[in-house]
């Protein structure tokens, strides 16, 4: 329950930030053969003439009944397209915590148990060059690589068009090529760090005197890691995991823009360069429950890894 | 089940999937047309929407009045039967009666009557409504500033209506030329919230395309319309609008084969697609788009704290601003951004109205030497020493204003400060993210800017060069002669009458230079070659896509 006034507090800033911005949400759309007096008339019917106490008034009015207003940009209710495009985002985000947390932690144990070996080295140099790559620009060199010259998998979008008309197991398959490359950009950046994170925390617990007993009593070596070392190393992984959402939500701007991704991502950009006050506010809303819930989700998986923390 | 088994499983799952057999369904894709977009499309109601993409299908999807086209040698518009069987003027000109085809139907299969026609002009003219073409109906009748919809507009049978105007003038057809909605879907409702009501989404048109589906920033497709009794009915069964807005993911889309249709693609890859890609052709669309640099006319302090209108401290001078121009490498700019794709700027006439261009002017060309004179004839000079002009104690300095990310306008104003230098005037840079931009332009808050301009299709230069507070007007440059000139042009009985007066103005821009025109700029459409019949021209990508037919029903790239 705290998190209902840490969310309505960011709310209350981000209306007011963004009034405070610079830049008229009519401008875009006045071109040169139309009225001028349609700017005046558009400002009126979208309610950005009010004064803002009364602007305020109507946005909270809407939010504590479950309203969150009309698009200006999109000239929708912003509650169908968030239900369009969360779901959209929630896949890709889902897949790269994955692919983060299972390539993370592979890359960690192997480079922790090879501690000092070549595979060690040449992990650690991969990762790091991996963290420092900037994902619009990984993002563009797979396209380039990966699906116009090698031809092997979708350039962007979700779906081929005309999808719908496939049969479903075609329409999923066609679904995991489209989701292969932007998981690929939007997880390895976080995987690298994640299995660095994981090497540290490895090595650490495989010196404690409890592993050393475990391999005392003549337990293999695949035990001694997998069920004794391994499960402690994962606690602080489990955090960062939690934490990393935030970042994941972030770097779905960058991704969902460069493969066409029909996301929260996109649609936060698209929104604030239209300077769409309603749904900037929505996009916020949405990315602060996601974070919120990622920490949660943290917690929880914080409990069932070690098992002496409990929640009252 | 060990991690080895499970990646054979989901492999060979794949690859069953990927090869299961296809036999006797029909590849969707064979009759299909995929076009790329940069933005979607914000509703499919062509009252209220705004985005050029909506304008792009929603011409596909509604009956048009006339079916209208351009023709490119005369350089002025045509109009052929649409909705609209046959026309007539009457009454000096100032009332058209139109005959309507009485067999179109909605796709509900409602007929498409007269009283759809005026329920939706009604909706066009109404404040409460804003649409973004109320500007059409200006010169139909009025009553108390309120567009007087029975006065304008007279129902005389279920085929013959009669639209009232004020005055006869070129535009009319034009003007009458809005898509009409079914008054059976949107006669209840609130003319407030038209803009987002969700009948908007679920179009019922009775053009030769219908709305199949549309996900919002994914696609648009559009099926054929086999009730449609118009004389342009499609010919292909769907044509697929993808929204990519990363310009390189879209350029390899082209490249790939799994989009037909790509505008703009840059004059840099040109070369590249040409080389590499004989699959796509490329179009170059008549330029109807320019860019400039704009300098402000009038002392905007003073305009802005009293209203009054004193000339600019820097670029007031006539002298000053032709300067400006000669010492900018125009031609330089051009070739090197544009190279054939773009065309030096003389005035903001575009030279695909010929009959109204004034083909005696010549471009300024660059001339550093004549601008150090102009300069000092104006009473600037370098008396300090320092490298900068000054006059009055006052150096000639200024902060030159452009759109952050816009790579062409980056270059013109790096160009324009080195450039600058060289004849002693100091020039800082600054970039701003578009919208403010754009506002603080229209809003007269920027000394110096770079910017851009879209024409119409029939020229009417009022907005540009008329009054001071049009928003339009963003150099604030007022002239009595073009007021006149205005006056003139926009009352005449064709579009051919207002010739003189067009380019009389065109001379006096040329003389006066209230900005310096920079390039006109000729987009570029990347076509595969299966589609057939891509009539694309200036009026649009999708002005004929009621004709498109693809060539091999099996060339389209699949997974």
């Amino acid at each position: 329950m705290s998190a209902v006034p840490l969310l309505f507090g960011l709310l209350t800033f981000t209306f007011f930030i963004i009034r405070l911005a610079p830049g008229d949400p009519v401008a875009l759309y006045i071109q040169g053969d139309v009225d001028p007096m349609y700017a005046e008339n558009l400002r009126n019917a979208l309610g950005l003439n009010d004064p803002l106490p009364l602007q305020y008034v109507k946005w909270l009015k809407g939010m504590l009944t479950g309203e969150l207003g009309v698009s200006f940009s999109k000239h929708a209710e912003v509650t169908r397209i968030l239900a369009q495009t969360i779901p959209n985002t929630l896949l890709l985000t889902f897949f790269a915590l994955v692919f983060n947390f299972f390539i993370g932690i592979a890359l960690g144990v192997t480079t922790a148990l090879k501690r000092g070996s070549a595979t060690d080295h040449m992990v650690n140099i991969t990762s790091l060059f991996v963290y420092s790559m900037p994902e619009f620009w990984l993002g563009l060199m797979l396209i380039l690589g990966v699906s116009l010259h090698l031809d092997l998998l979708p350039a962007s979008g979700m779906h081929s068009p005309m999808a719908h008309f496939l049969p479903t197991w075609h329409y999923l398959w066609d679904l995991v090529q489209h989701m292969i490359l932007p998981v690929f950009v939007l997880g390895v950046a976080s995987a690298a760090a994640t299995g660095r994170y994981m090497r540290g925390s490895l090595l650490e617990v495989i010196n404690q005197d409890y592993i050393r007993t475990a391999r005392a009593k003549g337990l293999s070596e695949m035990l001694v890691v997998g069920k004794h070392a391994l499960r402690n190393a994962l606690i602080p992984i489990i955090t960062l995991l939690g934490l990393s959402l935030p970042f994941l939500l972030g770097g779905a701007v960058i991704v969902e823009t460069v493969f066409a991704w029909p996301g929260m991502g996109k649609l936060t950009v698209d929104a604030i360069f239209a300077r769409d006050y309603p749904l900037i506010i929505a996009c916020t809303l949405v990315s602060g429950v996601m974070v919120i819930a990622g920490n949660l989700l943290a917690d929880i998986l914080y409990a069932i890894v070690d098992p002496r923390i409990r929640y009252e | 089940m060990s991690p080895r088994i499970l990646f054979v499983a989901v492999l060979c799952c794949g690859l069953f999937v990927s090869c299961g057999s296809k036999s006797g369904e029909k590849d969707p894709m064979s009759e299909a047309a995929v076009v790329a977009l940069s933005g979607d499309a914000d509703n499919f109601n062509p009252v209220v929407s705004n985005s050029s993409t909506s304008s792009d299908i929603q011409g596909n999807i509604y009956p048009m009045m006339f079916d209208v086209s351009f023709d490119m040698r005369e350089g002025k518009l045509t109009y052929g039967k649409g909705l609209v069987n046959s026309w007539e003027f009457a009454n000096n000109g100032k009332d058209v009666i139109l005959h309507l085809r009485s067999d179109v139907r909605w796709e509900d299969g409602m007929l498409v009557t007269p009283e759809d026609i005026k329920f939706s002009f009604s909706l066009y003219g109404d404040p409460e409504v804003a649409s973004p073409r109320r500007s059409y109906l200006e010169s139909m009748i009025f009553t108390d500033n309120k567009f007087d919809v029975d006065k304008s507009i007279e129902i005389i049978d279920d085929s013959t209506m009669v639209f009232h105007f004020t005055k006869q003038y070129p535009l009319q057809l034009f003007h009458l030329n809005l898509s009409p909605i079914p008054k059976h879907v949107y006669r209840n409702a609130d003319r407030k919230t038209l803009r987002s009501n969700p009948a908007n989404e679920r179009p019922v048109g009775a053009g030769p395309f219908k709305l199949e589906d549309w996900v919002r920033q994914q696609q648009i497709i559009l099926t054929r319309n086999s009730k449609c009794t118009l004389p342009y009915p499609a010919k292909l069964e769907n044509v697929v609008f993808r929204v990519i807005s990363e310009p390189t993911t879209r350029l390899t889309e082209l490249k790939k084969g799994t989009v037909d249709v790509m505008r703009p693609v840059y004059p840099d890859d040109v070369k590249d697609i040409q080389e590499n890609n004989p699959q796509i052709k490329l179009l170059t669309l008549p330029p109807r788009s320019y860019e400039y640099i704009g300098w402000m006319n009038i002392d905007i302090e003073e305009y802005h704290s009293t209203g009054k209108i004193e000339p600019h401290p820097l670029f007031g001078d006539r002298r000053v601003r032709q300067a400006l121009t000669y010492a900018v490498n125009r031609k330089e700019i051009l070739e090197h951004e544009l190279g054939p794709y773009g065309e030096l700027a003389v005035t903001d006439f575009s030279p695909i109205f010929r009959w109204a261009i004034k083909h005696d002017l010549i471009p300024y060309p660059y001339d550093p030497e004549k601008s150090r004179q102009l300069l000092r004839s104006a009473g600037w000079s370098d008396s300090n020493g320092d490298g900068i002009l000054d006059k009055g104690g006052k150096d000639f300095e200024f902060t030159l204003h452009y759109n952050i990310g816009n790579k062409r306008r980056e270059y013109v104003a790096t160009v324009v400060q080195k450039e600058l230098k060289t004849i002693g005037i100091k020039v800082n840079l600054q970039s701003v993210e578009p919208v403010v931009l754009y506002q603080n332009i229209e809003d007269k808050q920027y000394d110096a800017f770079i910017a851009g301009f879209s024409v119409g299709l029939a020229i009417d230069p009022a907005g540009r060069w008329g009054e001071i507070s049009n928003p339009f007007n963003t150099v604030a440059f007022a002239n009595r002669r073009i007021q006149e000139l205005l006056k003139l042009g926009l009352h005449v009985a064709t579009e051919r009458d207002a010739g003189p007066f067009w380019k009389e103005i065109q001379g006096i821009l040329h003389q006066e230079q209230p900005c310096t025109f920079l390039y006109w700029v000729k987009d570029i459409v990347g076509v595969n070659r299966r589609l057939k019949s891509t009539n694309i021209n200036v009026l649009g990508v999708t002005d004929n896509m009621w004709d498109w037919t693809i060539g091999d029903p099996n060339s389209y790239m699949t997974y």
